[in-house]
């Protein structure tokens, strides 16, 4: 039972940044139609520009805070210069994200190189709740997410932006006649997502080292965790990322991590054939097919 | 020049701009022909050019690379041509074809394994389990649709990597599993490349030919009827759901020849051939050149195939031209390089016309007007 829970506990973190990567393509994908391929790169990204900066002589906080705006940063550049032409062809921003990751990654590997990176632990230590440990880092990682889901879920669904952003979904033409710059709207969700994907990176390297070929993986279970939830639905891609982490920790610990991915991807594929919404209801995505 | 808030739109903002975009994309504006394959004397002159070039290939001494790199363009080209039929007609994407061409490979090499059986044995179990996966890999489609649909067929073609790589004994595991030699075909040894080169090269001939047919039957027609309007298609009577299987399970059939052939011309398949990044790669040729097009798969395979080759430089600043390329092609050609060409191609010869109708004198204003 203690085995259990302490997995339990394990998984969180491991569910956190699934969460993160999920959030960032949930609202990319499910508000504005972007498939970016790349937004996985934008969480290598992150933890690499974590890594540089602590590599010279900058604390963890700092370098997370840098590494996660220039990401965004790169994110805006990105829409501007690339994916807003794309909005109407979603194929074409699809295959251009897919030309988009190769150049991301091998940028990283020709600066540097392509083995893996890690820093010294930034917060260092345990608390222990009767017998269960706590790793101090992965609390960390625990509760930021907690509060980024909270602040992206709460924006969406209560604020007057995210208010515009939904009717926007449900029809952008009219929302346009209405005077919402939909436009603009895209480029700060998609700069937004990009940050929150750089985030998931800068915490994943404080937990364990990350390669440049990271975001490949994560991307595949960003699509999940979003699609299982239901395109564009913030509060489910806590309960599938929350289900995923579970997945990959008790997969990990009960003795078959070589199928980890086949659990998860095969939910995915049974979740979407009989609940094509997504697990708690979400939108098929804007209408511009 | 940005709306705001309540504020009546103007003829700048951005929003404006995203309502024309949204009315162009309605009306069809990208200019893509929504009929089928079109006979005539260019196309006619274009395919006998590309049948004598690709079968005149190996005479040209193009060197042992070189020719490799063909044969592997032939072989991906084939499964290509059967991606191209929902996608290109029906109007469906599938993430899947590496992992149908694995099918194919993988049946192959198994029946050479167990039951000893030679390629032209084993063709046929190929292309059917091939069909009967595609069918499989299809269903989904008629629940889902979009992208969501090409995510879950990619995410299937990852579940099959995982399983062979899993697989044991069985299906080799990650090594994967070797094959025997072609052989003689009609006499001819197909140990050497430049044979077996051709032999993939008429295989490929064919299935263009197919496709070309299929494209120009009525068949072709009730499946691009589903693209244009599902619904329509559906009211006038047409049973959408079991077309689109069956499109699936034709191009399948592709797909399992295709991993045949592969796996008898690498003698060595193994897991990674066929995972979820290799149907990208081959979503990415048939896009590139343009799934609607006849010719528009093997330009596809052809230019990405070579385009790295072409490069000849450190292998890591190759991928990123690679990528860079990749980028530029698509957001300056969209619709494919054999559509704009296509488009150049109509230009250019109306302007002819127009210049031969309105006589020398005028020639240079309509020149120019005709870009």
């Amino acid at each position: 039972m203690v085995t259990f829970i302490q997995e339990l506990v394990n998984s969180l973190s491991v569910a956190s940044v699934i969460i993160l990567m999920g959030i960032g393509v949930t609202l990319i994908f499910g508000l504005t139609g972007i498939i970016n391929f790349a937004h996985g790169e934008f969480l290598m990204l992150g933890g690499i520009g974590v890594w540089v900066l602590v590599s010279n002589g900058l604390g963890y906080i700092p370098a997370l805070l840098i590494s996660v705006a220039l990401v965004g940063l790169l994110g805006f550049l990105l829409e501007r210069g690339l994916f807003q032409f794309t909005l109407l062809r979603p194929n074409n921003g699809f295959m251009a994200s897919l030309g988009l990751s190769i150049v991301l990654q091998h940028v990283v590997i020709r600066i540097w190189n392509s083995f893996s990176k890690s820093i010294p632990e930034p917060l260092p230590g345990v608390w222990e709740i009767g017998q269960i440990r706590f790793i101090k880092m992965r609390v960390v990682v625990v509760v930021v997410t907690a509060i980024v889901v909270a602040v992206t879920f709460f924006t969406i669904s209560r604020s007057r932006y995210g208010l515009a952003l939904r009717a926007s979904l449900a029809d952008r033409q009219t929302a346009a006649l209405m005077g919402i710059p939909i436009r603009r709207y895209i480029t700060v969700i998609f700069a937004y997502g990009s940050a929150i994907a750089g985030l998931g990176g800068a915490l994943t390297i404080a937990l364990f080292p990350i390669t440049p070929f990271v975001g490949s993986e994560m991307i595949m279970l960003g699509f999940a965790v979003s699609l299982i939830a239901g395109l564009g639905n913030v509060a489910g891609v806590v309960g599938a990322g929350l289900i995923l982490g579970l997945v990959n920790g008790m997969s990990g610990a009960y003795g078959t991590p070589e199928w980890t991915n086949a659990y998860s991807f095969g939910l995915m594929i049974v979740i979407l054939i009989f609940r094509p919404q997504g697990l708690f209801g979400g939108t098929m995505g804007p209408a511009i097919e | 020049m940005e709306a705001q808030w309540g504020q009546p739109l103007n003829k700048d903002s951005h929003s404006a701009v995203a309502v024309a975009l949204d009315a162009a994309e309605r009306h069809g504006a990208d200019g893509e022909s929504t009929r089928g394959f079109k006979p005539s004397w260019e196309l006619a002159a274009v395919a006998a050019l590309i049948v004598i070039g690709v079968l005149a290939l190996p005479w040209l001494k193009p060197g042992y690379r070189t020719l490799s790199f063909a044969l592997t363009t032939g072989v991906t080209a084939i499964v290509l041509y059967g991606m191209a039929i929902p996608f290109g007609q029906a109007g469906i994407m599938s993430l899947g074809y590496a992992g149908l061409m694995g099918f194919g490979a993988y049946t192959a090499a198994i029946l050479s394994r167990d039951f000893g059986m030679n390629m032209w044995q084993a063709m046929p179990f190929s292309a059917i389990v091939a069909a009967v996966f595609a069918g499989l890999f299809g269903l989904p489609s008629l629940r889902i649709s979009g992208h969501h649909f090409a995510i879950t067929t990619y995410v299937m073609c990852e579940l099959l990597r995982i399983v062979l790589t899993n697989g044991g004994k069985f299906t080799g595991a990650a090594t994967g599993l070797d094959l025997p030699p072609i052989g003689t075909v009609l006499g001819i040894n197909m140990d050497k490349l430049a044979n077996a080169y051709l032999l993939v090269a008429v295989f490929m001939l064919a299935s263009i030919l197919v496709a070309y047919l299929i494209g120009r039957s009525s068949y072709g027609r009730t499946l691009r009827s589903i693209r244009e309007n599902e619904q329509l298609a559906r009211s006038v009577g047409i049973n959408t759901n079991l077309h689109k299987v069956v499109a699936f399970m034709v191009s399948g059939l592709f797909a399992g020849v295709g991993g045949n052939l592969q796996a008898y011309n690498y003698r060595h398949i193994s897991p990674d051939l066929y995972g979820g990044s290799i149907s990208l790669n081959f979503a990415l040729m048939v896009m590139l050149g343009g799934a609607r097009t006849i010719f528009g798969p093997l330009t596809g395979a052809v230019i990405v195939t070579f385009l790295p080759e072409v490069m000849r430089i450190d292998p890591v600043d190759s991928r990123i031209a690679y990528g860079l390329a990749l980028i530029a092609v698509i957001m300056l050609l969209p619709g494919g390089v054999i559509a704009v060409t296509e488009r150049v191609y109509r230009r250019l010869t109306e302007t002819v016309i127009a210049t031969r109708r309105v006589g020398p004198s005028h020639a240079g204003s309509s020149s120019a007007r005709g870009d």
